[in-house]
């Protein structure tokens, strides 16, 4: 515990690996994730199936002590692995164990939203845990698959970055990057837009609309019913907290369906419904769950107003 | 299950009825009244009238029968106004027993009636909203006593200038009625051995569902509540039931859910409310 304590003052440390290729991927990885064991650390890593099968593998018999996420499954929509790191993390805390994580968001094979949607999640992981508990997050790239633009973003969103080589400080680091993100506008929707207003009273309304849209696009019940509920929450978010009224804009893009709520309100904190409401708490359940039920859900807010799109894959 | 949902026709009342009716003027609950009372003297039962709108329509739709006095006279027709009735179902009210009701019920059957019609209006009631809260947990204990199939019946009217959260709250306690679009967002009735909640809450709506189901009757052991003819429910919704479940467990009982769609138990799963109170989802989900 030594060791440990003397980490402590570096608080969390998240790293971007840039790697070329599975040999390279493993590398980085196998000795990463060895050092966490080494040190009696929890180690849990969150990849893409095909890449955790490869590490598991090559860890051999140190495999039993890692704990494996499918990152396709719990960061399908990536505003959900924020939530997923810090009840780990909190689990170790009151464990008295220190936690290491690997989590490659933006893998191959993301929709080009998705990795927008990385970028911020990445920018936001800083804010999460900059002044939290100390723990070691290292976040693999693959050069060979990703867009250029997509890799070169990890160094702004890593204050570390490392190849298999080297473990530097990146100097295009910007902490505060999620900010200008989290308040731009989403690109304005190309195709036509069905459009309506709603207001106190407009609930039940808002969601049938909702439903009947989901349904005519194509969507199976399952979808239907958990965009209807979406639509619920967050329209009485907008009545609750936004202001009193909101709009409803529907559309088609190629390969989703989209419905989005605007509002004149303003959320101040970025993380509302990245993480688990405690169970007592005012809001922020209606978020969270969206973000856990749908697809992809893509949340802006400036004190111009706060937009939520919630895209549904065709 | 029992006859349940909205209607605008009144329907032919059938064993375990329980109906609201919002009635619009004098005539339109003539209207009500004496299909009503056509109907329960056909079969041989007794009519109780409460409530002073009630016992004036009666007289009214009874001329064809030779009158109120006449009905009275053979046993047919009781009558009681507003402040009678409030006294007589005191115990009812407050010690969740069915003395009155079923006193009334055995009495008719006694005297050789098949069974016992109540026709009640308790506009007065519902419009003050302490005695409304009152009302609203009377109907929905009478609304149990009536799905036991105690050879009982009946009828609530209220008036529909009481407005729109007045006749909901009234209206979501029986299983069927004639109400404007939209109201009741919900209802709660009993059917054998369940508590069936359908139509739709949401976050609107939830605290007016917890009022019911807070002075819902429990005999201690485990409730099953059906939602299988549940329209929506949302999140407040979900926490309505979860420490609905949590209270049913302080007083010794269990919340069993039957019918629960798959997204309901997947809320359940997501917002882990299973921390707030302990509920067992049974049967297939639909």
């Amino acid at each position: 515990m030594t060791a440990l304590l003397g980490e402590s003052t570096l608080g969390f440390e998240h790293e971007a690996l840039f790697y070329r290729g599975e040999e390279d991927f493993l590398a980085g990885l196998l000795p990463f994730v060895r050092e966490g064991l080494e040190q009696d650390e929890v180690v849990v890593v969150a990849e893409p199936a095909h890449r955790l099968g490869l590490l598991h593998d090559a860890l051999g018999d140190d495999a039993a002590a890692v704990r494996f996420l499918d990152m396709a499954e719990i960061g399908a929509n990536p505003a959900r692995i924020i939530g997923v790191w810090a009840s780990a993390l909190q689990e170790q805390v009151d464990a008295g164990r220190a936690l290491r994580g690997v989590g490659e968001p933006a893998f191959h094979g993301r929709r080009e939203l998705e990795l927008v949607e990385c970028q911020l999640h990445e920018q936001l992981l800083n804010h999460a845990f900059g002044a939290g508990p100390s723990w070691r997050l290292l976040c693999p790239y693959d050069e060979l698959s990703l867009p250029r633009a997509v890799s070169q973003a990890a160094l702004h969103t890593h204050p570390i970055r490392t190849t298999t080589a080297d473990r530097l400080p990146s100097e295009a680091y910007a902490a505060h990057a999620w900010m200008e993100t989290f308040a731009a506008d989403l690109p304005k929707p190309t195709d036509a837009v069905l459009r309506g207003i709603y207001g106190p009273g407009d609930v039940p309304a808002t969601r049938r609309t909702v439903a009947q849209y989901a349904r005519s696009c194509g969507l199976p019940t399952e979808q239907v019913e958990i965009l209807e509920l979406a639509a619920s929450e967050l329209a009485t978010n907008s009545i609750r907290h936004g202001g009193g009224t909101g709009t409803l804009a529907m559309w088609i893009e190629p390969g989703a369906a989209v419905i989005e709520f605007s509002d004149s309100g303003h959320l101040t904190d970025p993380l509302t419904g990245r993480l688990a409401p405690a169970l007592d708490s005012v809001g922020g359940r209606g978020l969270y769950l969206v973000h856990q039920l749908c697809d992809l859900v893509q949340v802006r807010s400036s004190p111009r107003g706060t937009t939520v799109r919630v895209a549904t894959w065709l | 299950m029992r006859a349940h949902g909205q209607f605008s026709e009144l329907p032919e009342i059938g064993a375990t009825d329980h109906v609201c009716w919002v009635y619009a003027g004098e005539g339109d609950l003539d209207v009500a009244v004496g299909r009503f009372l056509d109907g329960a003297l056909s079969r041989g039962e007794r009519v109780l009238g409460v409530g002073e709108a009630v016992i004036e329509s009666l007289d009214r739709e009874s001329v064809r029968y030779g009158g109120s006095g006449a009905l009275a006279a053979r046993g047919a027709l009781e009558t009681l106004t507003l402040d009678e009735a409030y006294a007589a179902t005191e115990e009812f009210r407050h010690d969740r027993r069915s003395g009155f009701y079923d006193a009334a019920t055995h009495r008719a059957v006694t005297d050789g009636f098949t069974g016992l019609r109540v026709i009640a209006e308790a506009s007065l009631l519902a419009a003050d909203p302490d005695l409304r809260a009152e009302l609203v947990r009377w109907e929905h204990l009478a609304d149990d006593y009536i799905a036991q199939g105690s050879l009982i019946t009946a009828m609530c009217a209220y008036r529909s200038d009481l407005g729109l959260d007045a006749l909901s709250d009234v209206a979501s306690v029986h299983p069927l009625a004639r109400a404007p679009d939209g109201v009741p967002a919900f209802r709660v009735f009993f059917d054998e051995d369940r508590v069936v909640l359908t139509g739709s809450v949401d976050s609107f709506s939830a605290a007016q569902l917890e009022k019911v189901l807070a002075s819902s009757p429990t005999d201690g052991t485990s409730t099953l509540l059906d939602l299988g003819l549940l329209e929506f429910l949302d999140i407040a919704g979900c926490r309505v039931l979860a420490r609905w479940a949590r209270s049913l467990e302080d007083r010794g009982g269990r919340l069993d859910v039957t019918g629960a769609s798959r997204l309901v138990q997947r809320v359940w799963d997501v917002l882990a409310l299973q921390r707030l109170g302990s509920v067992r989802f049974v049967g297939v989900p639909a």
